[in-house]
């Protein structure tokens, strides 16, 4: 907690979509053009078969390439083994390939790819390529924003491989899984703008869910959201992941995310 | 004698239009962007626009996300450069309402679409080509301007501007 504390301290944060701007899925919207984003996302979730919590440390950085592509690499590390301990890191690219804005409204669609590499134990039968497991994963988002809504929801498709040297994906397990979920972000403050000083505040909930293609096992979360920004340009989230059904083992289901996030405009002209 | 003063005169008159010159130029560009609601994605397009040499000064309504953009004496931009801009922060154009010289609308990469006349010395004026308003505008504007043989072609060298003064 006190590593924690301490990283919520030293880092501001900031970010660019804010409606949009879920804390465990991404919109159909990219950072802008030419941009770097740095995000510090920090989650303690409860063990379920063992006293504590588990710590992840998730530091993630974000180029605009150009306006309709992103990519982004990010590294894990984690106090499952009682000491902070780099598991592993994952490459990701997105593609916005549709934009259909208005006034105040959009409907865009995108595409992205990930693979990741991880070399932690395997303990659950939860496929997770974000911190757990070495595999890859692929799926199209759809967000709509209607004034200070933001309605995303995505689909994808994620396998898992074996985690080396020392674990290998168990043969009983299914490897590869249908992700979906469905988001809502709402601008709660302020009802009218007078500056870009103005700190924002918006609420989100989002629907996360797996099924193991193989078996039909399945999970379904909750993740409510608070988040601020701050000067339009640092971002700070807070939310809490509630399981709601699971037919499938799951080492730590439930826990919170604190998410910092800044984005370095224009790195070149 | 008289000949010669009257020849002397036009000539004079040629080299003070020659040395009057100068370039055509935009001094205000007023930006509506489309496709957003919060004031993060309003300061993207702020630093987008802000990161233009040219730009002396971007003020920004954030209920409407109408910037406008004051430009430095001298430059040669063209309503494309905010296109970009706007677009690399991840947004849209809705409307260009641009002000400049006169002079620039008899200028080559301009094409006037509307009979108005415009101001004597500044003209103020909207770009109505696509990517400078709105999807469903320019579906009504391909009716209204499918007359105008360039218009259709959506070139991007060339700008069908709607004198507005």
């Amino acid at each position: 907690m006190r590593k924690l504390l301490f990283v919520f301290l030293t880092i501001s944060s900031q970010t660019l979509l804010s409606q949009e701007l879920f804390v465990v899925t991404d919109p159909a919207s990219n950072v802008p053009a030419n941009s770097l984003a740095v995000n510090i996302m920090q989650s303690t979730f409860k063990e379920k078969f063992e006293p504590g919590y588990n710590y992840h440390l998730m530091p993630e950085i974000t180029y605009g390439v150009n306006k309709n592509l992103m990519v982004r690499g990010s590294a894990f590390i984690s106090t499952r083994s009682n000491e902070l301990y780099g598991e592993g890191g994952s490459v990701m690219a997105k593609y916005r390939f549709l934009s259909s804005d208005d006034l105040n409204s959009h409907f865009r669609m995108a595409a992205y790819g990930r693979y990741s590499f991880n070399r932690a134990d395997i303990h659950q039968e939860q496929i997770e390529i974000l911190g757990h497991n070495t595999g890859f994963e692929t799926g199209i988002i759809a967000t709509k924003l209607i004034h200070k809504l933001a309605i995303s929801s995505s689909l994808s498709f994620e396998k898992a491989l074996d985690n080396k040297p020392n674990y290998p994906f168990p043969d009983y397990l299914g490897n590869n899984a249908t992700n979906y979920n469905l988001s809502f972000g709402k601008l709660m403050y302020p009802k009218k703008y007078t500056s870009f000083k103005q700190t924002n505040i918006n609420l989100m909930v989002e629907f996360v869910g797996q099924t193991i293609n193989e078996n039909g096992k399945s999970y379904l979360d909750v993740v409510p959201a608070i988040q601020f920004i701050f000067n339009s340009q640092a971002r700070l989230d807070f939310a809490y992941r509630q399981e709601l059904i699971s037919s499938m083992v799951r080492s730590a289901p439930n826990g919170f995310y604190l998410n910092l996030y800044y984005t370095f405009f224009n790195l070149k002209k | 004698m008289k000949n010669i003063t009257k020849l002397k005169t036009v000539v004079s008159l040629l080299l003070i239009l020659g040395s009057s010159y100068t370039n055509a130029q935009i001094t205000k560009a007023e930006i509506r962007a489309t496709g957003l609601t919060c004031s993060m994605c309003s300061n993207a397009i702020n630093k987008q626009l802000k990161s233009l040499t040219e730009v002396l000064n971007v003020e920004t309504d954030l209920n409407t996300n109408t910037f406008t953009v004051t430009l430095k004496e001298n430059n040669e931009l063209n309503p494309k450069i905010f296109k970009d801009k706007v677009e690399k922060a991840g947004f849209f154009i809705g409307s260009l309402m641009i002000t400049a010289k006169s002079e620039i609308i008899s200028k080559n990469p301009y094409v006037v679409v509307n009979n108005k006349k415009s101001g004597v010395t500044e003209t103020q004026f909207q770009v109505v080509d696509k990517g400078y308003v709105t999807d469903k505008e320019f579906k009504k504007l391909s009716k209204t301007y499918k007359d105008i043989s360039t218009y259709v072609l959506n070139s991007e060298d060339d700008f069908h501007i709607k004198i507005l003064n």
